[in-house]
């Protein structure tokens, strides 16, 4: 016997892959931008869009955040250019962040 | 001693007589007035007597000089008053003759109950009338004293059942117009050299009159006429609600009634003008009585006129114009309300009928009565009884987004499409401003006429709750597509977003564009690598709860699924898929020895399928572990039912299947080997909004266990105010109420006095 896929329309939800979390978690409440409290696969508060839209940052502190919300912090005098998180200088992980800002022109 | 008075007495009655006989005798010698006064009497009592009209012989001839110059002398006299007296004592004592005509006349009616006898009887008794009626000249006061004894004689004699025969025969003056020829009797009741009359019933009309029956009995009169207009109205109106009748039924009133109106109401008119202005009183009169029958009717009607709508239209213009004359409209709403209570408001209605029903009461309240008050009263208890029905959103949002199965829409496709419209507050600033009208209730607020979908959507107090129900309709309808075209949905959601507004449906939105960039994605993904699989990756934030549950997906088809969540992390590095493993469809060929057979099916059944391609044999338990899952037993007994229904597996004995790789013999006969065979998930993959409300729900219990545990006993109000600190808590305190309520029928709450206490 055999069984003959001929079409599948099968459905799944995307996550960004952050890297810290294995792959069969789905049922785990994602975590969440530490700026906004929105999760990351959600969009900012000045998004309406999620996704490609709306895409993560990394920094070398580990700490991921929207990358709107994070820039509008890193904007601000008070924020001395440090991570919301722990205070130390907001260094971009070179990695995440080319992966982002290369594949986010979709085709 | 006593001789005085008895003096007294003869000078009394001396002085009267010698006062009689001067009266009498008229101051003439000796008695010769006397004598010409008697023979004035005996000509004058001779000439009045009522004789027996029966009486073939004729009266002897009288010489109306002579009659006069004898009423002289009497007049001279001043006897008249006496004659007078003595002509009703006459007449009273000839009164039997009349009474035995009468009774042979109502004899015969009884006996046939043909009104022609009536009539006969009518026209008789007018000859008598005349034949005893005392000459005009006499003076009014004779006149009108035998005309008030003829006729007080004739009703006392009248039986009981000639009011019957009256009214019968007052029918049949209205239908002489429609009759072809007069009826023999009636024409022969016009003496032979008389012209005949305009109207053959004038004769009879003119007799009526002359007995004073039309005063007498004016309450019959008008009652026939009513009762004529009444049988006209419900015979020609009744279910005939495509057209005005109103003015056809003027009409009709105009050429019908109005000439049969001349006759007891302007008899003695002289010309239009003053006919038209007799008839005036009773022809509004009878005008309100067209729209008082046909209000009724119609009333009766409404809840069928409103079914019919548009096709009722007429009638509803009808009942506008009705009521403005009569003051029917609390019939109106509570003969509609009980319509409603009684066919609509069941449990047997479907909601989708009961919401087309309001929307066209609605429409036709509208018409009657712009300003809405009947409208307000009589949706009141609809609106009430829908707020209570647990599908009503999903109706009226199936309705919204055009749900293709139902056909006709609540909506009509032509209006216009607009933003919903709130409940405005009164511009007394506004010239055009006019009061509420009088019987509008105080909770009534004028509604500017909003459109169909606004009143439907404040039912509810929010919208919000729409816009969730919206949600989980648009991921069932956008996860059933795979021909990957959205378009409709897409231009529903255009349309909705005008309703509700660009934020509300920003979800939507998203929604949609998940779609799309699937769909894009899809094919760029095959464009590297051509794959069976296609997939809808979704934003998980931005959908309604899905059905969720993990199982291994088996031998080819995980290989396929990871072969594409490869070439998807490829694509776009930084996102992974995760995915959903009950939903979605595969179309599956099975290739068996003997037999190919195709199959459209959800996951699960191909899951299970696909591990019978490994083994022959397996008991639910072993496919169970075999697929890592954590779902109910019953739910792949049910998986696997789709493939025994095919005659793809077989179960034998206790919990085993086995592979029939060659079909079975006799099911060969009548199971068609290949068959396209369609199954569908009975329960839709998106959890409904009642669910999701109800998982919520379950969350806050652990809290209100919690301080009904801590606290003792809690009213529903403390209950309320404390979670309100509990994380995410929007529900106001009725939905609470109804929560406890429901926890209470569970057993796990009491209630006393308003407070709740757990259950020990």
């Amino acid at each position: 016997m055999k069984v003959v896929v001929k079409n599948w329309h099968a459905i799944a939800q995307w996550k960004w892959d952050t890297g810290n979390n294995d792959a069969d978690d789905g049922d785990v409440e994602g975590d969440v931008c530490g700026i906004c409290r929105v999760p990351y696969e959600g969009c900012c508060p000045s998004c309406k869009v999620p996704g490609d839209d709306c895409p993560l940052i990394w920094g070398e502190c580990s700490h991921v955040f929207h990358m709107h919300c994070l820039l509008k912090w890193i904007g601000t005098a008070a924020s001395k250019q440090q991570c919301p998180m722990d205070r130390r200088p907001w260094v971009t992980a070179e990695r995440k962040v080319d992966a982002t800002t290369n594949s986010a022109p979709t085709p | 001693m006593n001789f005085q008075p008895h003096e007294k007495l003869s000078k009394h009655v001396v002085s009267k007589w010698s006062a009689s006989f001067g009266r009498l005798n008229r101051e003439q010698t000796g008695i010769t007035g006397l004598l010409s006064f008697s023979e004035a009497w005996t000509i004058a009592r001779d000439f009045l007597y009522p004789r027996d009209l029966t009486d073939a012989s004729p009266p002897p001839p009288k010489k109306i000089r002579d009659v006069k110059a004898a009423f002289d002398v009497l007049a001279q006299c001043k006897m008249l008053p006496v004659l007078m007296e003595d002509f009703l004592e006459d007449m009273h004592k000839q009164q039997y003759l009349v009474t035995r005509e009468i009774k042979i006349f109502m004899d015969k009616y009884d006996a046939t109950s043909d009104p022609q006898y009536i009539a006969k009887m009518a026209i008789r008794v007018v000859e008598w009338y005349k034949g005893w009626s005392p000459p005009s000249e006499l003076g009014g006061t004779l006149a009108a004293a035998y005309t008030l004894n003829f006729q007080t004689h004739i009703y006392s004699v009248l039986p009981p059942s000639f009011t019957r025969g009256f009214k019968a025969l007052l029918n049949l003056t209205f239908n002489l117009v429609h009759m072809a020829s007069v009826p023999e009797w009636m024409s022969s009741l016009v003496p032979a050299n008389h012209p005949p009359p305009a109207r053959a019933d004038s004769p009879l009309w003119s007799a009526f009159d002359k007995l004073g029956l039309l005063d007498r009995y004016e309450s019959l009169v008008s009652s026939v006429c009513y009762e004529y207009i009444e049988a006209y109205i419900l015979e020609t109106c009744t279910k005939r609600w495509d057209e005005s009748m109103l003015v056809a039924i003027r009409e009709w009133m105009t050429d019908n009634i109005v000439p049969w109106m001349i006759m007891p109401y302007a008899r003695g008119a002289r010309n239009a003008e003053e006919a038209r202005s007799m008839l005036q009183g009773v022809g509004s009169r009878l005008d309100f009585h067209v729209c008082k029958t046909l209000t009724d009717l119609r009333t009766s009607e409404i809840f069928d006129i409103i079914v019919d709508y548009p096709d009722s239209s007429g009638a509803l213009h009808d009942l506008k114009e009705c009521l403005q004359r009569v003051d029917q409209r609390s019939q109106l709403v509570q003969t509609l309300r009980k319509a409603n209570n009684k066919r609509l408001l069941h449990p047997g209605a479907d909601t989708k009928d009961i919401l087309t029903q309001y929307v066209s009461i609605i429409r036709c309240l509208r018409i009657v009565d712009p300003p809405g008050v009947l409208l307000y009263k009589v949706a009141d208890p609809i609106r009430r009884y829908l707020r209570d029905r647990p599908d009503t959103i999903r109706c009226i949002v199936a309705s919204l987004v055009g749900d293709g199965e139902s056909g006709d829409s609540l909506v009509d496709d032509n209006e216009p499409i607009q933003p919903l419209q709130q409940q405005q507050e009164e511009d007394y600033s506004d010239p055009n401003w006019e009061p509420e009208p009088i019987d509008a209730g105080p909770e009534f607020r004028t509604n500017k006429p909003s459109d169909i979908i606004s009143t439907l959507v404040s039912i509810y107090d929010s919208k919000e709750l729409f816009v969730k129900e919206l949600q989980v309709l648009l991921a069932q309808r956008l996860l059933a597509i795979t021909d990957g075209n959205y378009e409709k949905e897409r231009r529903n959601i255009e349309i909705l977003k005008i309703r509700f507004g660009e934020s509300a449906l920003q979800v939507c939105e998203v929604m949609l564009r998940d779609m799309t960039d699937s769909k894009r994605t899809d094919t760029h993904i095959q464009a590297q690598k051509s794959s069976n699989l296609h997939a809808t990756v979704i934003s998980k934030h931005f959908w309604p709860p899905l059905q969720s549950g993990k199982f291994q997906m088996p031998g080819q088809l995980k290989e396929l699924r990871e072969k594409y969540a490869k070439e998807f992390h490829l694509f776009k590095p930084d996102k992974k898929l995760n995915w959903l493993p009950h939903l979605g469809t595969l179309k599956l060929d099975i290739e068996l020895d003997d037999r190919t057979i195709s199959a459209e099916v959800p996951p699960l059944e191909a899951a299970c399928i696909e591990l019978f391609s490994q083994k022959d044999e397996w008991s639910v338990k072993e496919l169970i572990e075999q697929m890592a899952g954590s779902m109910e037993s019953t739910a792949i007994i049910k998986a696997l039912g789709t493939w025994i229904d095919l005659g793809i597996l077989k179960e034998e004995g206790e919990d085993v299947y086995r592979l029939l790789n060659t079909a079975e013999e006799g099911d060969q006969g009548h199971r068609p080997s290949t068959r396209p065979a369609m199954t569908i998930d009975e329960e839709p993959p998106v959890t409904s909004l009642q669910q999701q409300e109800a998982a919520q729900m379950q969350v806050f219990w652990k809290f209100i266990e919690g301080m009904l545990t801590n606290l003792g006993t809690l009213s529903l109000d403390r209950i309320q105010s404390m979670l309100k600190f509990a994380p995410g808590y929007d529900r106001n305190i009725e939905q609470l109420g109804g929560f406890m309520e429901a926890a209470r029928r569970e057993g796990l709450v009491t209630v006393k006095d308003g407070m709740w206490k757990l259950q020990r």
